[in-house]
Order: C-alpha cells, then structure tokens, then sequence
C-alpha cells in the first residue's frame, strides 16, 4: 500500500510537471516571421525602411509578450536582391530551414509573383507590402496571400480618374508612357492604357517606352518623348530607377514643358530628392503618412519611427508597420498562432491599420487601401517637400470589380 | 524627323557610348596587356561611385565639391588597384582561366559585402553643381549639360590612353608587353611592375567611371551587375584589348541604343546583343582585335 501510494505521488508530479512543461512550451512558442525583401538591388531604397518599420512594429508587440501576449515574434530578414529567383531561394529557406509562419514582403512585383505559390505550397502566410502588381492577387489566387498595398489596377484607376479629368480642363489629346520592363512596370501602364481609354477616349497613346529594371541613363528617353510633342507623359517607373529618371528629367526642364501627372513619387523620393525635386508636380503615392496623422494609429508610428531612426517613415515603412499589425488581428480573431486558422481569420475580416479602418474583399484578399494623389509643396513642417491639396480615392472606388476579376481567372483556366 | 531631333539623340547615345567606354577601356586594358578576364571590373566601377559619393559629402557645401571628389575616387581605386595587383592577381597570372574568373567573380561578393558594411544599403546621391544642373539647347532642342561633361571626359581618357600607349616610353613597354612578355622580361623590365601598373590604371579608369557615373542617379547595390553586360558587349565588338576598338564599340552600342529608342523602343536591347552576336558570328576576335587574341 505504501509503495503504490509513493507511486501515486510521483506519478502526480510526472504528471503535473509534464503538463506544466508542455503548457510553458507553449507559451513560449515563439512565432518565426519571415522578411523576404530588397535589402540589395533595385528596390533598396525603399525595403530599409520597410524592415525597419517591421523591427519596430515587432519591437512593440513583443514588449506584450508577442502576439497573443504569449507568442514572442522572433524575426528571419532575407534579402532578395530584387531578383525572383533569389526571392524564391530565400522563401524556401526561410519556411524550410527557419520554420516561419508568415513571409512578409517584397520588393518588385516579380518577386511576389514568384514567391506566392511557394507559400501557397507549403501552406505559409504571404503578405505583399511592397509589390503592388494585381496578378498577385487577380489571377493565380492563392488563399494564403493578402495584399496590404493598393494594387497597380487601383492606383492606375486613381491615376486615371485625375488625369481624366485634367484633360478635359486642359484640352489634352495625346500622351506617351514610360514604364519599367518588368512586372509591375507592364501591369501598370496596361492598366492606365485601358482605363484612360474607358474614362478619356478622347485621349490617344502616341507611343509607349520600355526602359529596363535598373536602368541608369535616360538620355535617350528623354529625347525621344520629347521628340513626340505629347501633351502629357504618364510614367511607371519606381525606386532607384525613378530616381535616376527623375533627376536626369530635370536636368533637361522636361517637367517645365510636358505635364508628367501622376507617377509614383512616393515619401521616399520626396525625402531624397527634397532639394531637387520639381515643385508643382503631380504625383502618386501608397501610403503617405501626413495623410493621416488624425488616426490615433499613425501618429503613434510615426512618433515611435521617428524617435527610433530619427528620420519620417516613407510609404514603405507604413505597410509593412500595417502588415504586422495586421497578422497581429488576425491571430487575436483566430485565437491562435496556426497559419490555418489565421488564415481563414482574416478572411473578410476590417482591421486597424495606420490608415484608418480597412477590410480586406473577400475574392482577392485585397485591404480596402486607398491611393493618394496630391500636388508636390514645400511645407514648413517638414524638411522635405510634401503632397499639397491631397487627393485620396478609396480603395472600394478603385479597385477592380468581381466580375472581371472572375472573369480573369476563368480565362487563366 | 528634324535634324535637331537627330543631333539631340546623336549626342544622348554618344554620351551613353563615352560611359561605356569609360567602363569598358580599362576592362579591355587589363585584359590586352594581363591576360586577366576582370569579372570584377564593374564592382570596382561601382566603388568608385561611392567613393565619390564619400568625398563630395565631405565637401558638399563647397561648389567644388563634386569636381574635386571625382578625380580623388579615381586616384583612391588607382591606389586599390596597386594592393589588389600586389596581394592577388599576381598570384593567377599562370593559372587557367577558369581560376582566373573564379577570383575575380569571388572579388565580386567581397566587394559587394564591403560596400554593404562601408556605406550600408541606403541609396546615396550626390547634388550636382548648378553649372551641370540645368540643360543646354542644340538647335533649339536641350540636352543635360551634365552629359556634355561626361563626353569630354570620355574623349579625354581615350586620347590619352592613346597619347600613353603610342607615344610614352612606359606606353611602349606595356604594348610590347602584351606581343612578348619574356623578350619584354630579357631585356631587364621588370613585368610585374608593369602588370602593377596597368592594373592600377584600369582601376583608375574604373574609379573614374564610376565617379563620373554617380552623379547621373542614385548609388546603389547592384549597379554594376546592370551595366557589366553592356562593357561586355562592347569589348566584344570592339575586341579584347583594342583601345580603338573599345573606342568604336562603345560609339556603336550607344547609339544603336539610342537610334533604336527613337524608332523602336521595345526592341533597343535586343539590337545591341544582336549586333553582337552578329559580330561573334562575322569576326569572332572583334572589330580591331587580332585573331590571336580570340
């Protein structure tokens, strides 16, 4: 009797430390995050700030014991050189070697395009912050993929609403374009093309140029748009290409004789270029922060970003911050840490994000995110120049509708 | 088509064919006279935009700035030039070519990560002075007064990469180097010394084109990766090691570029390595290389 009552007792403290050992292993479950962005490359310009923003946002939730107060976020950063194939690499490595449950990313729409069915693959959240081209998420669908971006349809759709109605002011007739070659290059200008001819069809395409990912001399383009004598020029060009096209533009007064209305100058060339950049310019932007210092989110991040880096976040910094916080809202309304039922959590569902109250549609795992468009100014508050007189067009107003993108994958079948 | 629209395009692919000589003729140098296929001529290339970028931020609030820190980064790769001939390339001269590429591939990823760690991932840009900040006009149609300067750059390196070459006593050497390096060596010159040279040379040039690049745009990582192609294609055409050949493929390639532009603007690319793989196909060893060399 003696001997089974030892027994009990120390099978009770088996029991009862084996418990309290699972259940701390639990606890102490660490959620593996993964970055798959340009640290090298075309895109560097913009992905420093989006990682530092991530570190930042995960620095916050971390000091509240991790996501769930329980799950401390440990982070894996690849760098993908801007180039698909690498960006491919490291998303392997990263789901199969450090085990993460989310790949946030990318920089340079090929990469995404590239990385989505390797996440869909092995089951493993992607969230696009960067890259922006809609066949991530229009056709090729994949259930673990969601964009916190406005995609290239929604910001050409932006572009093209205000150019429209320039051109009817200003009597405009023709334009030419200048896109990247690659991804989000061609995805964009098709998709201004299109949409000018269903908003503007007064207003005809003389002629489209094609300079490659990374070029660095733009002479030639130069010359050669101005040699078509176009009423306006619609540009897709972005991070250090923009940059070098921007600048060399300059240098030739092009912005003084054509309008360029509506290229991408995100926070990140205003930074860069605050002393140099034409004034008066129209221009495109993803997420620009003075847009929304009245949400109590923004004005924290921006403050905290600030104080951290000493520097303003860019776009780029602002969705991947969101990005976090929101994987952070969907594991709070799943409860849990599993990718599944993450996934399935954030399904429709309306999240807090540095932009205000956003849901992600339900057909593409698009967030409702807007798209901004406003004059460049000087402003007194910053060290750089700002967008004056912003435009905002809302994601639900610019967006693609359902039945085409239906429509789209049925033809992909 | 006006003629100004012409002239202005003639200029754009000229200046486009000078930077491309500038990278090119001290890849085509090292190669005449070494032997030695560069593979990191374009990482060195970009090492010289940032030292640049070092210099004129140290003197940015002077109007010289700029012109100072170009000639300085191309004296700084000179001097890298002279310790990398000296610690590494030496040691390859007898190798095969394989070996030789390998080196020089794996100077690549160093310098790659050195520069991360230098200069870290953010992109740099150097403000240009107000006197190549603004346009000029030819016929009515302008042109960036910044590429003015760097055509005269480029006209300046080839004649005195000729005037070094034809005229010098040291110029002698090293061409007669490059037929014959034991009668160079019987005659008591001492080739490493001059294979330290020219390679310092090259870099020099190197240094010099990236200077002169980094004002155009951005600095960044990954530069060179986009332009080492194109120098390729030129020494291709041109010929490994022929200066006048280095000289005339970059002219070629610039302004196929630019012509194609003008006319036919998805295929500007494309014509360049169609040219030449034409040229691969006619006159393997190049438009003024010598059949020995290929």
């Amino acid at each position: 009797m003696k001997k089974f009552k030892v027994m009990v007792i120390v099978c009770s403290f088996l029991l009862i430390g084996g418990l309290a050992t699972i259940d701390s292993s639990l606890a102490a479950e660490p959620y593996h995050l993964g970055v798959d962005l340009a640290i090298t490359g075309t895109g560097a310009l913009y992905c420093k700030d989006g990682v530092d923003a991530i570190k930042l946002a995960v620095g916050e939730i971390n000091a509240q014991g991790g996501f769930l107060g329980k799950h401390p976020i440990k982070v894996f950063i690849r760098d993908t050189h801007t180039k698909p194939d690498v960006a491919v690499r490291e998303a392997k490595d990263l789901i199969l070697r450090d085990k993460v449950r989310c790949v946030l990313g990318t920089y340079s729409s090929a990469c995404a395009v590239a990385i989505k069915p390797v996440c869909q693959e092995y089951k493993v959240l992607h969230i696009p912050a960067v890259s922006n081209s809609e066949n991530i998420t229009k056709v090729n669908f994949s259930p673990y993929t969601y964009q916190v971006v406005p995609n290239s349809y929604m910001q050409a759709k932006a572009v093209v609403l205000g150019v429209a109605e320039l051109a009817k002011k200003k009597g405009w007739k023709n334009y030419v374009t200048i896109a990247s070659d690659y991804e989000w290059g061609r995805s964009t200008q098709q998709n201004t093309v299109k949409l000018l001819k269903q908003f503007a069809p007064e207003v005809k395409l003389k002629k489209e140029f094609w300079p490659r990912l990374g070029e660095t001399q733009y002479t030639s383009y130069i010359t050669a748009i101005m040699a078509q004598k176009p009423d306006f020029v619609i540009g897709s060009v972005a991070s250090k290409d923009n940059v070098a096209w921007m600048k060399q533009a300059k240098a030739y007064g092009f912005f003084e004789k054509i309008p360029y209305p509506g290229s991408l100058i995100s926070i990140s060339e205003l930074i860069i270029q605050a002393k140099t950049l034409t004034r008066g310019l129209v221009g495109l932007c993803r997420a620009p922060f003075f847009a929304h210092l009245d949400v109590p989110m923004m004005a924290n991040f921006v403050k905290n970003f600030k104080a951290k880096y000493n520097r303003y976040p860019s776009d780029w910094a602002v969705m991947e911050y969101d990005a976090v916080y929101a994987l952070k809202q969907g594991i709070e309304k799943a409860g849990s840490i599993d990718t599944e039922k993450v996934r399935v959590a954030l399904k429709g569902t309306t999240i807090d994000t540095c932009r205000g109250r956003l849901f992600f549609r339900c057909i593409d795992n698009m967030l409702s995110c807007s798209s901004y468009i406003g004059v460049v100014a000087d402003d007194p508050k910053y060290p750089f120049p700002i967008y004056h007189d912003v435009v905002e067009v809302k994601g639900p107003d610019s967006w693609r509708p359902e039945a085409e993108i239906v429509a789209a994958r049925a033809a992909k079948k | 088509m006006d003629i100004s629209l012409i002239f202005a395009q003639f200029l754009s692919g000229l200046s486009r064919g000078m930077m491309l000589f500038l990278i090119a003729s001290g890849l085509s140098l090292i190669f005449g006279v070494m032997n030695i296929l560069n593979f990191a001529h374009a990482s060195f290339w970009l090492v010289g935009a940032y030292f640049c970028y070092t210099f004129w931020y140290l003197m940015q609030d002077f109007g010289f700035g700029m012109w100072v820190s170009i000639p300085l980064a191309a004296l700084s790769l000179a001097a890298i030039g002279w310790f990398i001939e000296v610690v590494l390339i030496r040691r390859v001269y007898n190798r095969d070519l394989p070996e030789q590429l390998l080196l020089t591939y794996g100077l690549i990823l160093v310098i790659g990560d050195l520069i991360k760690l230098t200069w870290g991932v953010e992109d740099k840009l150097i403000t240009r002075p107000p006197l190549v900040a603004r346009p000029v006009f030819f016929f009515g149609m302008p042109f960036d007064s910044y590429f003015i300067f760097v055509i005269l750059v480029g006209f300046t390196v080839a004649v005195g990469l000729w005037w070094f070459l034809k005229k010098t006593r040291y110029g002698h050497i090293v061409r007669a180097a490059v037929f014959s390096r034991e009668m160079v060596s019987a005659l008591g010159i001492p080739i490493p010394r001059i294979y330290t040279g020219v390679f310092a040379l090259g870099l020099f040039i190197a240094g010099l084109a990236g200077a002169v690049q980094a004002p155009v745009g951005s600095i960044t990582l990954g530069m060179d990766m986009a332009v080492v192609v194109q120098a390729f294609c030129v020494v291709v055409i041109g010929g490994f090691g022929s200066l006048l050949g280095t000289f005339v493929g970059s002219i070629i390639v610039g302004e196929v570029y630019a012509f194609s532009i003008l006319f036919w603007p998805q295929g500007a690319l494309v014509l360049i390595f169609i040219v030449t793989a034409f040229i691969l196909i006619v006159r393997p060893w190049g438009l003024f290389g010598t059949p020995m060399r290929a």
